[in-house]
């Protein structure tokens, strides 16, 4: 970057401008364990400052990269081509929640789970609930869409955002949508910067919906000998007209990984596990439970257990957030895939992998948001062996293929990033692509916004 | 950087960020750098040598409390501590270690003839200290400006430190060690006598370890990895022969470094390995001991209490965090005191002393640390108890900045108090 460029920054940011190396560093990767240095570290706390950051970088050309907690799964906040990245952890306001009209302001780097209990003192629920929820911020979750456990009952983050004040590639301050329950004035310009990854704006500050917060809720495991059991009884509870706020999956190597960090004892012959939630009114929430549990013996669960305190419960989810890190423990490199297919395909998906496995001779880990079809698939990798690498870009290859075949998409929450470039064109076609960066151009036509990012092309990587 | 044990360590690391959530220093500095997964990065580069800037990534890893709370939510069991302890001493072994510590750790804390004579210099030292400032106990001075940060009010040094009290044959022998530490018997003798006669209402003989050097934990956590080591070396030399039945452990700093930290300095295959071992299995905390020793059984019925609730404890972070002992001290106070006891607001947060920390950063120290008492007086707590010197250093300067009519205790002198009420 030009001495100029980082001097102009250091004007309008002093102290929270940072240039050291070692701060530099301490932003050059994400959750995928890659790693791109960035030139420069910024800290805004307004909208200003980041209007201004994208003002000067239209003048000197560099690249912006906003960054949330930098939790991402497919290298949205890598500055692959060098520049600013522009780290909103300082814009961390819950500005006002509103209990009449229900809904929330937040400053994008408010963490995500801050946001859900301010919403909770107050009766009142957020339901987004990425894994990631204890650290990732609403603004990382915005920008990729994120799911959770809970998308099977109430949707993604997609389905709370009303609207959104957003810094436009050229430095311009859009204000889109509404703060209340609807609003078709236009074109959504408000969905179209949700999940759009940092490449058509930075989000200032969002409108938030919430909903009251249901009465109870009670979780179960439910243990199976193998995935295809898990998938049935998924496709059992649908059948029976119960909509649980949560079921999960986890294979035997997840389970394994997880209970080497935890003292939990799993019987014999545990070979994968549904985790269930449902919430509701008291007397519902025991009855579908009852039901819940009756469906997964009549699927040849092992075992049930279930908790309905929150100690009890925040144990049982403990220990579905610590798979996907305690991997790490598997394998140092895992290529971490999210692909959905339609819920009745789920048990051909695991045929499928497991047959991939064997013929490609690659470690496979499977757990995720069974109840919507999106399922974590993870190649892991040792990182050392050359052949292995490209059997396991064969078998990537290979899953993203099946899963389109299957009627499925390559990303439910993940997200593009750099780690999916190469698979856009065969999930959108040709002409959704050159929609797409018409769209890009017009939002952001210096590609001044995280450049490198969802289109291939553009990835002119540098480190 | 040369320690090969290390990139095992970082390398389970998954840059999830989990750590940031829990990490004391975070919400003050709202960086990436001040957190675990920030410092292993860096220290990560300056193995590959990526850094070269020995000073600045050392910079970094000072900044930071070792309050194990990112270590204790990591969901890969990173061992964050030991990362940053081994990076600072390897660190320290291209940069040097800052001279005041140099002399503090190599030459006074190795011998116990030595502490003394330091506690005695300080003390006299003291006195020419202007600005004594009032509080309950009227302990306290302030430091002048300039001298270890605006407004740092210490404990006035006594005459006498506890050892210095012990009449020469008392306490010489017995099958039960105390491990006093350098602040219970010299900055707070009270609390050296109050676990003594405590330990001994348990009807064993106790001994006092007088030949105690430093536990070492302030040397090594400065990156001082020798002197670290010739403290450790010395006590468990020490400590072994005298075939103790039991050592007990005051202060829950100097406990972790016999029950954990002693192994990165005499690790398997160290001649002294296997005594470090005995060691280590035979140190308790010292409400662990009372509790296993039948004391407690002792304890007259609580006098009924007018103020319900208004004693609080205060979680050593190495204490209850690490070791895991935090049920224990509770239930030393629910029967040493009755239902004055209560869970105070915050006991878990760390109160930011982090030994050298404070020294480096008083102003960021002061500032966790006053939202701490704070946020207790605010639910009630008058009087906060704990269990580690160093929390007790903190908390009273601490109660002394924020509100002086707060008291802060160890837990043994309440036991001292319930024991032996007329
Ligand atoms: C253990 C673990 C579990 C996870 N579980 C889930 C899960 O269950 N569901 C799920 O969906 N994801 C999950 N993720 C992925 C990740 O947490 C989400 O993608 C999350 O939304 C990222 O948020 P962040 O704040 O970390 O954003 P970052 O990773 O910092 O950034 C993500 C993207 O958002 C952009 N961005 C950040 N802030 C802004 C802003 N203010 N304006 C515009 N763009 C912005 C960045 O440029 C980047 O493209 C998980 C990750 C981990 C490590
Ligand atoms: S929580 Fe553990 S694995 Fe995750 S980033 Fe922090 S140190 Fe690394
Ligand atoms: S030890 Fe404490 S201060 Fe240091 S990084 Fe971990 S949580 Fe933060
Ligand atoms: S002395 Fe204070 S800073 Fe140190 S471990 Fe204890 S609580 Fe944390």
């Amino acid at each position: 970057m030009h001495a100029e460029a980082l001097s102009a920054l250091g004007n309008l940011f002093g102290d929270r401008l940072r240039t050291s190396l070692e701060t530099r560093i301490c932003y050059s990767f994400d959750a995928t364990g890659k790693k791109f240095l960035p030139d420069a570290v910024v800290y805004p706390v307004n909208a200003e400052d980041v209007r201004q950051t994208v003002l000067l970088a239209n003048f000197h050309r560099f690249p912006v990269v906003p960054r949330g907690a930098g939790s991402g799964f497919s290298g949205g906040s890598l500055p692959v081509q060098g520049g600013v990245v522009l780290s909103t952890e300082r814009m961390d306001r819950i500005i006002s929640i509103d209990t009449e009209n229900l809904y929330a302001v937040v400053e994008p780097g408010v963490v995500t789970e801050t946001l859900k209990l301010e919403a909770r003192k107050r009766g009142l629920f957020y339901p987004p609930d990425p894994a990631s929820l204890k650290f990732s911020t609403v603004g990382g979750n915005i920008a990729e869409c994120a799911g959770g456990m809970c998308a099977v009952k109430y949707g993604v983050t997609r389905d709370y955002v009303l609207g959104l004040e957003a810094v436009l590639g050229t430095g311009e301050l859009l204000r889109t949508g509404v703060a209340t329950a609807k609003g078709v004035v236009g074109y959504d310009l408000t969905r179209m910067i949700v999940g759009s990854e940092g490449t058509l704006g930075i989000v200032t500050r969002a409108t938030l919906r919430l909903i009251p917060l249901p009465e109870a809720a009670a979780t179960l495991l439910a243990l199976f000998h193998e995935n295809r059991r898990s998938a049935e009884t998924v496709n059992a509870i649908v059948a029976a007209r119960v909509t649980p706020s949560a079921m999960e999956l986890m294979d035997r190597t997840a389970i394994d990984c997880v209970q080497a960090l935890m003292p939990v004892q799993l019987p014999e012959g545990t070979g994968s596990a549904l985790l269930l939630e449902v919430d509701g009114a008291e007397g519902q929430v025991a009855r579908e439970a009852n039901l819940l549990t009756e469906v997964c013996h009549a699927h040849g669960a092992i075992e049930v257990r279930r908790a309905s305190d929150a100690p009890g419960r925040e144990e049982l989810w403990k220990l579905r957030r610590s798979i996907s890190p305690a991997l790490r423990r598997v394998a140092p490199v895992k290529l971490n895939e999210d692909i959905v297919v339609p819920r009745s395909r789920l048990a051909d998906m695991f045929a499928f992998l497991s047959d991939l496995s064997d013929r490609r001779n690659v470690r496979i880990v499977t757990f995720g948001h069974a109840g919507d079809g999106n399922i974590h698939v993870n190649i892991m990798v040792s990182g050392t062996d050359a052949d292995e690498a490209r059997r396991a870009e064969e078998a990537v290859a290979e899953v993203f293929h099946k899963t389109v075949e299957m009627g499925g998409t390559i990303s439910g929450e993940h997200g593009v990033g750099i780690s999916k470039a190469p698979f856009l064109e065969m999930e959108v076609g040709p002409l959704g692509v050159a929609v797409m960066k018409r769209l890009k151009a017009c939002f952001d036509p210096n590609g001044i916004l995280n450049p490198g990012k969802i289109f291939l092309d553009e990835a002119a990587v540098r480190v | 950087m040369r320690d090969a044990d290390l990139k095992a360590l970082t390398g389970l690391c998954a840059k999830c960020g989990t750590c940031r959530t829990v990490c004391t220093l975070y919400p003050e500095r709202k960086a990436e750098i001040a957190v675990a997964r920030g410092k292993i990065a860096l220290i990560d580069a300056a193995m590959s040598g990526e850094d070269n800037d020995a000073d600045a990534v050392q910079e970094a890893l000072t900044d930071c409390l070792l309050c194990g709370r990112c270590e204790r939510a990591c969901p890969n069991q990173v061992l964050v501590e030991e990362i940053v302890m081994k990076g600072r001493a390897d660190l320290a072994e291209e940069v040097g270690i800052p001279a005041w510590k140099r002399v503090l750790f190599g030459k006074v804390m190795t011998s116990p003839a030595a502490t003394g004579i330091a506690r005695k210099a300080a003390a006299a030292g003291q006195r020419l200290l202007p600005g004594k400032i009032p509080t309950a106990s009227g302990l306290h001075y302030r430091f002048p400006d300039g001298l270890g940060g605006e407004g740092r009010t210490v404990p006035k040094l006594p005459a006498k430190g506890f050892l210095e009290s012990l009449g020469k044959g008392e306490a010489a022998t017995g099958e039960v060690m105390l491990f006093v530490g350098c602040v219970f018997d010299h900055v707070f003798p009270e609390v050296g006598r109050a676990s003594y006669e405590t330990v001994k209402a348990s009807g064993r003989s106790v001994a006092v370890f007088r030949d105690a050097a430093c536990c070492g934990l302030p040397a090594m956590v400065s990156g001082d990895r020798r002197s670290a080591t010739e403290c450790a070396e010395a006590n468990v030399r020490r400590l072994r022969a005298a075939e103790p039945g039991a050592i007990v452990f005051p202060c829950g700093s100097c406990l972790l470094m016999f029950k954990r930290n002693v192994f990165s300095l005499i690790p398997k295959g160290d001649p002294l390995y296997d005594d470090a071992v005995f060691v280590a299995n035979h140190a308790v905390d010292y409400a662990s001991f009372l509790l296993s020793s039948g004391v407690l059984d002792r304890l007259p019925e609580p006098s009924p209490v007018e103020k319900v609730g208004e004693i609080g404890y205060h979680d050593p972070c190495h204490l209850s965090g690490t070791l895991g002992k935090g049920p224990e001290a509770r239930e030393v106070l629910s029967r040493a005191v009755g239902p004055a006891f209560a869970e105070m607001a915050g006991a878990d947060l760390c109160c930011a002393y982090g030994g050298t920390f404070n020294m480096r950063d008083y102003s960021t120290s002061a500032r966790i640390g006053e939202n701490k008492v704070t946020a207790a007086v605010r639910g009630g707590t008058k009087v906060i108890s704990t269990a580690c010197s160093g929390c007790a250093l903190q908390m009273r300067d601490m109660a002394a900045r924020t509100d002086p009519s707060v008291r802060v205790v160890h837990i043994a002198e309440l036991v001292h108090q319930a024991l032996f009420r007329k």
